[in-house]
């Protein structure tokens, strides 16, 4: 069973990457990403007139897992209806829960190794000094992190087996993200409604989080913090989960599994 | 005449086109308003008297230019995927012809993220935007079009040669906005990026931009300006019939267009 889980986790994760070569792979997983946030950091030190970007450095690596979490994950459904592969999911006699976790597995890897690449390069570049910080505490944080997005990414990919406009989805997601989740500028900003928003999205509870690494530990506060973003995480892998069941029910029953 | 009818008709079509892909109407739409309201939340408290000009003209221009990266760069591939880009490549109303009137559309098309960020800016925030030199905005203006228009061109011939044009195109968005100085200057990027700039069309054409906006005091220094930026346009429009011609051999000889 868990055999299977890892095989099928690793086997997807290869089909999606195999039109890349080695040098596509590191230019669309790291350099990309790490200009995107270099973007970010010279625009906060020009409009926020400051040359201390750890806020931003620590932010906008976070969100440097929109590539995998987002894009690659959201677009899983309408990849395998693409393939003609979705009949053959649906129809399978699988846990339907493990056909969307084996799928965030490998990609929540990744997305935690981009964001440490991200944070140690935009922290050699912009002078970030982590030396004083608890590194175990900030990869827990990332890897809670990328669990949360990882399910917010599949929680998405839903919409790709009832729209065919999934890529306005997820790149109107990634701004939600970036505006929402205190990456940029701070959530207080936002009218309350808005700071609404950031609450229910992943990455805000946990950029607090390792902000909080930076400039003062508040143990209770971490804990809550922490907790907070493992149960969102949770809570988008379920409701993927029945939203699927239901969209499936739906596909089955009207016989369009393989179209919209 | 001929030529004129065929870019015309190429124009209108693209426009069509365009507009019905989801993904485009994103880069039109969507990307100007949430990349309006994430600047101005950026610059917000900067302090800084001019800033809507680097808001407005920012967003405005990452929107344009998501929407060359994503269908002018992309069109050929499309074309490709269609079956339809040998026959284009092959009739007689001649290629470069065709790509023209459809990067022609697009960028016509695109003009509309400046009119939505400005739109975005002063219903959200009600913020100032006054036009110092409007006469000279317009100069301005046609020549951001001209210019973008010849920078597509050189891309779209480069990416006829290859099939993984969805990660080129991913892959030239960000780096352009930042060298460029889409939202801040450029001359606070480091000395050894301002090269690359500098040899940038769109840099010049920003500057023509903001300058217009804020008013002409010295003729003199808006066209050295607008010199260097005609300059640099009449080198891109000379490598892309280069390229063009190469591209059209290399097409012929290997006869691999589809599948390059």
């Amino acid at each position: 069973m868990l055999r299977r889980f890892f095989s099928q986790a690793w086997l997807y994760f290869k089909g999606q990457q195999a039109i890349f070569s080695f040098e596509e792979f590191i230019c669309f997983q790291t350099a990309i990403p790490l200009l995107t946030l270099i973007f970010y950091c010279v625009l906060a030190s020009y409009s926020f007139n400051t040359a201390n970007l750890t806020r931003w450095v620590v932010g906008n690596s976070f969100l440097l897992c929109v590539n995998t979490c987002i894009f690659s994950l959201g677009t899983t459904f309408t990849g395998e209806r693409y393939y003609g592969r979705l009949r053959s999911i649906i129809a399978a006699p699988v846990h339907k829960l493990a056909v969307v976790l084996q799928r965030g597995f490998f990609p929540m890897l990744v997305s935690v190794a981009t964001v440490l690449i991200g944070f140690l390069a935009g922290s050699l570049i912009f002078g970030v000094d982590f030396t004083g910080i608890n590194l175990g505490l900030f990869l827990l944080i990332t890897f809670i992190a990328m669990f949360a997005a990882a399910g917010f990414g599949l929680l998405l990919s839903i919409f790709g087996l009832v729209t065919d406009g999934i890529h306005f989805v997820l790149n109107l997601s990634t701004y939600v993200l970036m505006i929402f989740c205190g990456a940029n500028f701070p959530i207080a900003q936002l009218p309350k409604a808005a700071q609404f928003i950031s609450r229910i999205i992943p990455l805000t509870r946990s950029i607090e989080a390792a902000n909080m690494l930076f400039e003062g530990v508040h143990m209770p506060e971490l804990i809550r913090l922490v907790l907070g973003e493992a149960l969102l995480g949770t809570a988008n892998y379920l409701i993927g989960f029945l939203v699927i069941r239901v969209v499936e029910r739906i596909a089955i029953q009207r016989a369009t599994v393989d179209v919209f | 005449m001929k030529k004129l009818r065929v870019i015309w008709d190429t124009l209108k079509l693209q426009m069509k086109n365009s507009f019905v892909r989801p993904m485009f109407r994103f880069c039109l739409i969507a990307n100007p308003i949430v990349n309006t309201v994430l600047i101005y939340e950026m610059f917000k408290n900067s302090g800084q008297e001019n800033f809507t000009t680097y808001v407005i003209l920012g967003a405005g221009l990452m929107g344009l230019w998501a929407c060359i990266c994503f269908s002018s760069a992309g069109d050929i591939n499309r074309e490709r995927y269609s079956g339809t880009l040998s026959l284009i490549f092959a009739t007689p109303a001649d290629f470069s012809t065709i790509i023209f009137g459809k990067i022609l559309g697009n960028t016509i098309l695109s003009l509309a993220t400046l009119a939505l960020s400005f739109l975005t800016a002063k219903i959200l925030y009600n913020a100032p935007f006054q036009i110092a030199s409007p006469g000279y905005l317009l100069l301005s203006l046609l020549a951001t079009v001209v210019c973008f228009i010849t920078i597509s061109t050189v891309i779209a011939y480069l990416l006829t040669l290859s099939r993984k044009t969805q990660l080129y195109m991913n892959c030239i968005e960000i780096p352009i906005i930042l060298a460029c100085g889409f939202v801040f200057p450029v001359e606070i990027l480091p000395a050894w990026v301002r090269p690359i700039s500098y040899a940038l069309s769109p840099t010049w054409a920003i500057k023509l931009m903001r300058m217009s906006i804020a008013g002409i005091n010295n003729p003199a220094q808006y066209f050295t300006t607008f010199g260097i930026l005609a300059g640099l346009t009449a080198i891109y429009v000379l490598l892309s019939s280069l390229l063009y011609q190469v591209i059209d051999r290399q097409v012929r000889i290997k006869a691999t267009l589809e599948v390059s």
